[in-house]
């Protein structure tokens, strides 16, 4: 991330700093790519990749919300279990 | 707050003590309740933390401290998907009894930012150094995500 972080770079071009075969680089390009973290452009033949600021920003709000849901269900499920077990002492 | 910091934050007021709710961060069948399809659970430090959220969305990570009734920390990321390696994050949750009430508080921090280029630059090498065992033909072994690999780098 930190190469494509200021230009626009080939998959040729991010394979050279990497020991590793191209396809294996733009295997992981497409995970991220997937991920909102990287943009993609074609140019004639070629695609450039850059790195998404703004894919970290949506990946936060994504976390946001998630964990304000799952929490909401986290207090009704233990609520619900306190309720039973006062319940079972009575 | 700086809206920049990797870092999420969320409570929840939840009317039961602190020892009812635990269990729901370390017991499979309680953890379904209210985080996913299935879960697998092994609550220990380095203990495996699973959990099929809705069969696109896998976390996965290690405990890393379980003290009941008031603190878990276990570490998280996504299988497969990529903008969270397994392992990478850190999510903390502290149980502090209020009344009859219990303030739970969720702390999700390491989260990939901007300011952590190098974090990510670690990342790429951990993934990268794995596509290379498994594209020579080898195993990669199971993934101990970045955090762990990084520790264990000798």
């Amino acid at each position: 991330m930190e190469l494509v972080g200021s230009e626009e770079l080939s998959a040729g071009e991010i394979a050279t700093h990497f020991e590793i075969t191209r396809p294996a680089v733009s295997q992981h390009l497409t995970v991220l790519k997937g991920a909102g973290l990287l943009s993609e452009r074609r140019d004639g033949t070629r695609r450039l990749y850059r790195a998404r600021p703004e894919g970290l920003a949506e990946l936060r709000d994504f976390l946001e919300g998630f964990w304000t849901a799952r929490l909401d269900q986290l207090k009704a499920a233990a609520e619900e279990a306190e309720a039973a077990s006062k319940r079972g002492r009575k | 707050m700086n809206p920049t910091e990797a870092i999420v934050e969320r409570e929840v007021r939840v009317d039961a003590r602190p020892e009812t709710i635990f269990p729901f961060f370390t017991d499979p069948e309680l953890m379904v309740r209210w985080m996913g399809n299935s879960a697998q659970a092994d609550p220990r430090p380095g203990g495996v933390y699973r959990i099929d959220i809705n069969g696109t969305y896998i976390a996965r990570g290690e405990y890393v401290e379980v003290s009941p009734p008031d603190r878990v920390v276990f570490t998280w990321g996504w299988e497969g998907e990529g903008s969270i390696e397994p392992g990478a994050s850190t999510v903390e949750v502290t149980l502090t009894p209020d009344g009859e009430e219990t303030l739970v508080r969720l702390v999700h921090r390491d989260l990939p930012s901007e300011d952590s280029a190098s974090a990510h630059g670690r990342g790429w090498e951990h993934y990268l150094k794995r596509l290379r065992v498994a594209g020579a033909g080898g195993d990669p072994g199971p993934d101990q995500g970045v955090v762990q690999t990084s520790a264990q780098a000798d």
